[in-house]
């Protein structure tokens, strides 16, 4: 293993995603709309409202037990200021999406794009192995997924900061569930999505079409990270080092699929 | 030892519903510092034979070896010490001429301290100063196939393969990069194997051209031989100042085979078995019965002659090669 050829590798297709228009708005302008626009759609006009139209009853039952493990005296906050925490949280989830739909973009790009452009019969004329070839993609797919991710994660926690505080009177965010996510839940199902992704890109010959089946396979993920926060919001320490066990199991399975399936032969007869 | 020794190679497509041999029983014997031309219709095997020797594609049948090395079970250390040129030239279009050829330096394991060395060398080679620093995709289509050539050849490789190194390019691209195989042939002392369908590249640039249909080799030999593959056609032409029609029946009771009688040229065509011992009497004969020649020449058959009857016309088309695979 060559760690000189995997960085070059990544160097040169980050230096391409920087060049390219389109995959820098997906890595710049996504993560800002998800950060901005969700809590300007759903959180602020719950903050604008009269705190008279809640009434007095508290929500309890299943949303009371998740929030009582997170949140200091849950059931003493007005019913207004629940409603805030319960949709932070909810529309949080919406920005942890995006380790999983920026590597759609990402992967196929490098994958798929290169196979389009015919450049990838280069690198497979080159001494790089498949292996090589395979780690290659996923740090270069995985790092503008991560930094997106970490700018949106920080952008949208200010913004609920700032709007939630005269209600709040203390920070929501981060709290430790919050910096759970970000750097360790998010950073795993995005290596988990990337490897998703280079396996479908390795499979077709159009981006389009790797945009198209990469949706289908990774729409699971979504289903994944909703699980992992109910999770942890109910339960605990014994969940998330389970839940991390289990992620990493899966992306060390997934990488040894990706590197048998990523065969010289099979990707240079499949760019003709 | 041999630049490339290929036996009995063979490379065979298979899917569910179609089988294609793309390399038929192929043998090759190159040597070291050889302009060897693998000249053949579309479709013919050329790349496939490329890919295997390159590194690439595992070979279904037979063996071959580059530089010594054996294509299966060296094929990563092959492909360290190949340069291979593809038939487009496929170049980062949105980095610069150097960052493509730093990035190559940096897959080929060519020592950090002599990256920018060999650059300024590939620069001056190749006289591409004023493009290093811009854009590959800003560059002509010309330049773009030279710098692929300076990219297939920045790690030092000991062979180069060119698959079809101008066939997307207009003449004048095509005259650059042909020009700049010739002065690197010349001064770099390197293996060339070229890939072409274009018979005249192969003329000007191979000291051997091997010949290759349907995955098999039918002709190999300098250009001079494989012209000389069908001597028994030369055409003798006697060409006369004024046209008349007794010419036609002294050439008839010759018993020579008439391949062309041309009155507006006034001229005649034949084959003479024994040319060397018949032309001198027939001319001699010819000036006895006061007809007035302007010329007599013998005519060889082309090498697009020869090489269009080793061919035949029907070969399968390239992209049906490409649609056969998995």
């Amino acid at each position: 293993m060559k760690w000189r050829r995997i960085w070059a590798m990544v160097k040169k297709d980050i230096r391409e995603f920087v060049k390219s228009k389109y995959v820098l708005s997906v890595i710049i302008l996504m993560p800002l709309f998800f950060a901005i626009l969700f809590p300007i759609t759903s959180v602020l006009p719950i903050a604008k409202l009269d705190p008279a139209e809640f009434g007095d009853e508290s929500i309890g039952g299943f949303v009371e037990t998740m929030f009582n493990k997170v949140i200091d005296n849950w059931e003493t906050l007005h019913p207004q200021v629940q409603t805030l925490v319960l949709l932070s949280y909810a529309m949080f989830i919406a920005v942890l999406l995006l380790p999983i739909i920026i590597p759609a973009v990402t992967a196929s790009e490098t994958v798929v794009g290169e196979k389009e452009r015919k450049t990838m019969e280069a690198i497979l004329a080159s001494p790089m192995s498949e292996s090589e070839i395979v780690i290659g993609k996923i740090i270069s797919s995985f790092l503008p997924s991560v930094i997106g991710t970490l700018v949106a994660s920080i952008a949208y926690m200010i913004f609920i900061d700032i709007l939630l505080y005269p209600h709040l009177g203390f920070i929501l965010f981060p709290d430790l569930l919050s910096m759970v996510f970000v750097f360790i839940i998010s950073p795993l199902v995005s290596i988990i999505s990337v490897e998703l992704m280079i396996m479908v890109s390795t499979r077709v010959t159009s981006v389009r079409d790797a945009y198209q089946i990469g949706s289908l396979v990774v729409l699971p993920l979504i289903g994944l990270i909703v699980f992992e926060m109910l999770g942890l919001l109910l339960n605990s320490v014994a969940t998330l080092l389970g839940s991390i066990a289990v992620l990493i199991i899966i992306i060390i399975g997934l990488f040894k699929i990706a590197t048998s399936i990523f065969d010289r032969e099979r990707a240079i007869v499949k760019m003709v | 030892m041999l630049a490339v020794e290929t036996s009995k190679l063979t490379k065979d497509y298979k899917t569910k519903e179609a089988f294609l041999r793309a390399v038929d029983t192929l043998d090759l014997a190159i040597e070291e510092s050889e302009i060897y031309s693998l000249l053949g219709p579309n479709g013919a095997g050329k790349t496939t034979s490329v890919r295997i020797l390159a590194g690439l594609l595992r070979p279904t049948d037979g063996n071959a070896k580059v530089l010594g090395l054996d294509i299966i079970k060296d094929a990563q250390e092959i492909r360290s010490n190949v340069g291979l040129l593809t038939e487009t030239p496929a170049l980062y279009e949105r980095l610069t001429v150097r960052r493509n050829l730093e990035f190559i330096a940096d897959l080929y394991d060519v020592p950090k301290e002599e990256v920018k060395p060999r650059i300024e060398e590939i620069i001056d080679l190749f006289e591409i100063s004023e493009k290093i620093d811009e854009p590959a995709g800003a560059l002509s289509k010309g330049m773009k196939q030279k710098v692929a050539i300076a990219r297939a050849m920045f790690h030092d490789p000991k062979i180069i393969f060119l698959d079809e190194p101008t066939a997307s390019l207009a003449p004048e691209s095509a005259k650059i990069v042909r020009e700049q195989i010739q002065k690197l042939a010349k001064t770099e002392h390197r293996t060339f194997f070229i890939c072409t369908h274009n018979l005249f590249e192969a003329e000007i640039l191979s000291s051997r051209v091997g010949i290759i249909n349907r995955g098999s080799l039918v002709a190999e030999g300098t250009p001079a031989e494989l012209r000389d593959l069908h001597k028994d056609q030369r055409i003798t032409v006697f060409r006369f100042t004024k046209w008349d029609n007794a010419l036609k029946n002294f050439f008839e009771d010759l018993d020579l085979e008439l391949i062309e009688i041309d009155q507006n040229q006034k001229s005649i065509s034949a084959i003479i078995p024994q040319v060397e011992k018949q032309t001198p009497t027939i001319i001699e004969n010819l000036v006895k019965q006061k007809y007035s020649m302007v010329e007599v020449r013998h005519e060889y058959p082309t090498l697009e002659k020869i090489y269009l009857e080793l061919v035949e016309t029907e070969s399968i088309p390239r992209e049906e090669e490409e649609e056969i695979e998995e």
